[in-house]
């Protein structure tokens, strides 16, 4: 019997499947990247913020005296933010609350003409606003690079190598309804 | 009850927009479907125009190869294998051509073969190695030329809209996941953005001033995603690919035409230069700017260099010789810009802006994707399509702008700019004679209130150059228009800035300059209007730029809300004129285009006999002994001088 034709298909299929395992093993790294690099820019804006909230609550203690119940909101809507800890949900929770913190700050800030007149605080306004919105949209982008990774995941071919190589389904920084108030607040 | 009403309601709704909804992925997909189609139809098209081209362009490259061998065999003989392999080659040919042309004659399947690609080659060799050459030239110009004719500056940190501009273009980067590109701002009349470069990593966003204070930054927020999607999506190297081919053609024009005339040579010099340098950005990108700008003027089919030569009256004797020695040169050129010309306006170049309207569809649907709001875009578009969108400097690129810089009225009414040309037609009589009031000037929309505008314009620009240098009457009575007129802000740019007057009439001068230089970019801008679109536009009679209407119902489909249920509703009757016309206007269409395909034929075939006749008078002047020649007729004066003194 002459074994040549099996012998090379046999060998055309392990070509095929050695090339599908290589190809499809780099496109699970590539999107769990995504996911990774996605987070890190959620992260570096979330910071951002915290960073600016102080310079806020300096820049109005002189002109809103009496809005103190306002100003220690946001003091402690921040501290809860930077404590909050790794897990996703409660990170978000935490951070939203901030977010209609400084929300609230704005609105009670609309009341004091001088305050408003004052270009550092515009600047600062202006900064705000756009960490606001850096933020939801790096959010949007995270959690568009999870869905595509859980996606991928969840597919046929792919789902075998996944349960291989330990990768599991992670989590959507989660939007409350409260959050797109605060982004559409100051424009 | 409420229910018919409701659906009644619906379907006066639906009736505009029959097509189903679409999320904005799906979009994306169709319309990267779409670009995969349209570049294969412009390969295909690239191919149909290579072959003409090729027939030209092979018999000049051997005969000017012929030429050049019978030249250097006069001085240093070539080995007879030379001319022994080219009289086989070219009897071959002639057997091949005999044999599909006059069918005579038996020819194998190899020389067929061997014959087409000697026909082919030289020719497509020569395009392709221009092309890849023009590519890499340019891949490293940047856009340092293209950002200094247009005027463009940073944004100042100092400005708020400016701040949040810059802010509104990281914001958009971030939410593609992309490096974020640096934004420019043009001080310009008109309103419109664009986004530069020749790649993705080395992308600038450009944007008119104007659109910070007639936007609101949600629809800014819109306009910026346009643009940062279109770079995400590589929009950059395609704009780059499809000005190299065109630059390509211009450069075979060009080259051939390079003997004849100063300003092919000065192109070919500056092509040499720019390769050459290596080093500052600015100079390199601006002398990349002025190739590309000369290469695509070539393509105009305005007088070339060989036209001038050949065309010149009272010639030299030395030019009447060298016209003989270089005549096929002329028809050479014909064909050749006779091909570019047909193929490049008909078939590339109608291709090429339907696939760049793919991409500007696309761009759209990842705008809706980055900002989640596809009302944004779609009031943008409007408020856009109400004002103008001409930037001065910006011609040679029109094809990169978000709106067709010659302006797209096709979304918006003219009800806003007519409103306000009458007030400031108003105002501006008002302030001629101080003793009339307004009332008496009611006049609305008069039919000629467009070229009254544009009169009285010229009008308020002299005068406020006659108060920049010191005319105290025409101060006043700006001032009094500029009061009449109150904060009216889409008008602050057509006035020169009230300060930098007075500043001028002190004696500053260099708000005097800035003065001086805001006319004359009016008058510029105005002139380049008249002269219609320039640039790439100009090989295209398809748009580059999809209608305004058409952009807006897609965006509907992705979810925006109706602006105007009753705009432009063409009725069937009007579908029914156009579509009575195209039948009537087809078959004309086809007939003058397989004429003008018999024209290029004839071109081909008068090409190659001049050519081959060229070939025929080098060899006879080459082959021809000279010596003997000179002697012989020496000899004969000689003995006829002899015979007459010896009848004497």
């Amino acid at each position: 019997m002459d074994f040549t034709p099996m012998l090379i298909a046999i060998a055309v299929v392990v070509v095929l499947a050695s090339w599908f395992v290589l190809h499809a093993y780099n496109r699970l790294v590539r999107m769990r990247n995504n996911v990774r690099n996605a987070w890190a820019d959620v992260d570096v804006q979330l910071t951002l913020r915290h960073d600016l909230v102080p310079n806020l609550v300096e820049s109005v203690k002189g002109y809103m005296s009496h809005e103190r119940q306002t100003l220690e909101a946001v003091a402690q809507a921040r501290s809860a933010a930077m404590n909050a800890g790794a897990d996703l949900v409660t990170r978000a929770a935490a951070e939203m609350a901030l977010g209609s913190a400084v929300g609230n700050l704005f609105l009670t800030a609309e009341r004091y003409p001088d305050l408003k007149a004052s270009q550092n605080f515009l600047l600062l306004q202006e900064q705000l606003t756009t960490t606001e919105n850096r933020i939801a949209f790096a959010r949007q982008h995270y959690n568009e690079m999870v869905r595509q990774f859980n996606t991928l995941i969840a597919e046929f071919p792919w789902n075998l190598m996944a349960a291989q190589f330990g990768y599991t389904p992670e989590k959507l920084f989660a939007a409350s309804p409260q959050d797109r108030a605060t982004v559409q607040m100051a424009s | 009850m409420s229910v018919p009403e409701m659906t009644g309601a619906a379907s006066s709704f639906a009736a505009p927009s029959a097509r189903p909804p679409e999320t904005f992925f799906k979009a994306q997909e169709r319309n990267r479907r779409a670009t995969w189609r349209m570049s294969a139809l412009c390969v295909f098209a690239a191919f149909l125009m290579g072959i003409p081209l090729t027939l030209v362009l092979s018999p000049f490259l051997y005969a000017v190869t012929m030429a050049a061998a019978e030249v250097v065999n006069h001085f240093s003989p070539l080995p007879p294998e030379f001319w022994q392999i080219s009289s086989d080659l070219a009897r071959l040919a002639v057997r091949v051509a005999d044999a599909v042309f006059n069918q005579r004659g038996v020819v194998s399947p190899q020389e067929l073969i061997i014959a087409a690609v000697l026909i082919f080659l030289p020719g497509i060799a020569l395009a392709l190695m221009l092309w890849t050459g023009m590519l890499l030239l340019f891949r490293h110009g940047g856009v340092g030329g293209t950002l200094a004719s247009l005027n463009a500056r940073e944004p100042n940190p100092q400005d708020l809209k400016e701040l949040q501009v810059a802010d509104t273009v990281q914001e958009m980067a971030i939410a593609a996941g992309l490096p974020a590109p640096k934004v420019m701002l043009i001080d310009s009349p008109g309103a419109n953005a664009a986004a530069i470069g020749t790649c993705a990593a080395d992308a600038h966003i450009v944007l008119c001033r104007r659109l910070l204070d007639d936007l609101n930054r949600e629809q800014l927020q819109a306009l910026v995603g346009h643009l940062v999607a279109s770079v995400g999506n590589g929009d950059l190297r395609i704009a780059f690919t499809v000005t190299s081919v065109f630059e390509t053609c211009g450069l075979i024009v060009t080259l051939i035409n390079a003997p004849f005339g100063r300003q092919s040579r000065s192109t070919l010099w500056r092509i040499v230069r720019y390769s050459l340098r290596r080093g500052t950005g600015a100079a390199q990108s601006a002398d990349a700017e002025q190739v590309a700008e000369l290469l695509a003027d070539t393509l105009d089919m305005n007088s070339s260099d060989i036209d001038r030569f050949f065309n010149s009256s009272n010639p030299g004797v030395i030019r009447k010789a060298l016209r003989l020695m270089f005549f096929p040169f002329l028809f050479t050129n014909l064909a050749v810009e006779l091909t570019l010309w047909f193929f490049l306006n008909l078939l590339l170049g109608p291709c090429m802006a339907l696939l760049w309207r793919t991409r500007r569809y696309l761009a759209d649907a990842g705008a809706v994707e980055l900002t989640r709001n596809p009302d944004a875009l779609e009031s943008a578009l409007q408020s856009l399509s109400d004002d103008s969108a001409t930037v001065a400097g910006g011609s040679w690129a029109s094809h990169l702008f978000v709106v067709n810089p010659g302006g797209d009225r096709s979304l918006g009414g003219d009800s806003a700019s007519t409103e306000q040309q009458r007030k400031f037609l108003q105002a501006w009589h008002a302030t001629a004679n101080p003793g009339v009031t307004a009332a008496a000037h009611n006049s609305p929309s008069l039919p000629g209130a467009a070229v009254e505008f544009a009169r009285v314009r010229q009008e308020m620009m002299s005068t406020a150059m006659a108060a920049a240098t010191g005319n105290a009457e025409a101060t006043v009575r700006l001032q009094a228009f500029a009061q009449a007129m109150g904060v009216d802000p889409a008008l602050v740019h057509e006035l020169p800035n009230i300060n930098d007057l007075m500043l001028a009439q002190r004696g500053d001068r260099a708000a005097l300059a800035r003065v001086r230089m805001q006319r004359q970019s009016r008058q510029r801008q105005q002139g380049e209007t008249q002269r219609g679109q320039t640039g790439l536009q100009t090989v295209s009679f398809v748009s580059f730029h999809p209608p305004l209407a058409k952009r807006a119902k897609r965006l509907q489909r992705m979810g925006a809300h109706l602006i105007d249920p009753s705009r432009r509703h063409s009725g069937l009757g009007g579908k029914i004129v156009l579509a009575i016309l195209y039948l009537i206007l087809g078959p004309l269409l086809l007939t003058c285009g397989v004429l003008m395909l018999f024209v290029i034929a004839m071109m081909i075939g008068l090409n190659l006999l001049c050519l081959g006749l060229w070939l025929a008078l080098i060899h006879w002047l080459f082959a021809v002994d000279w010596a003997s020649v000179i002697a012989g007729f020496t000899k004969f004066v000689q003995d006829v001088a002899a015979a007459l003194s010896q009848r004497r």
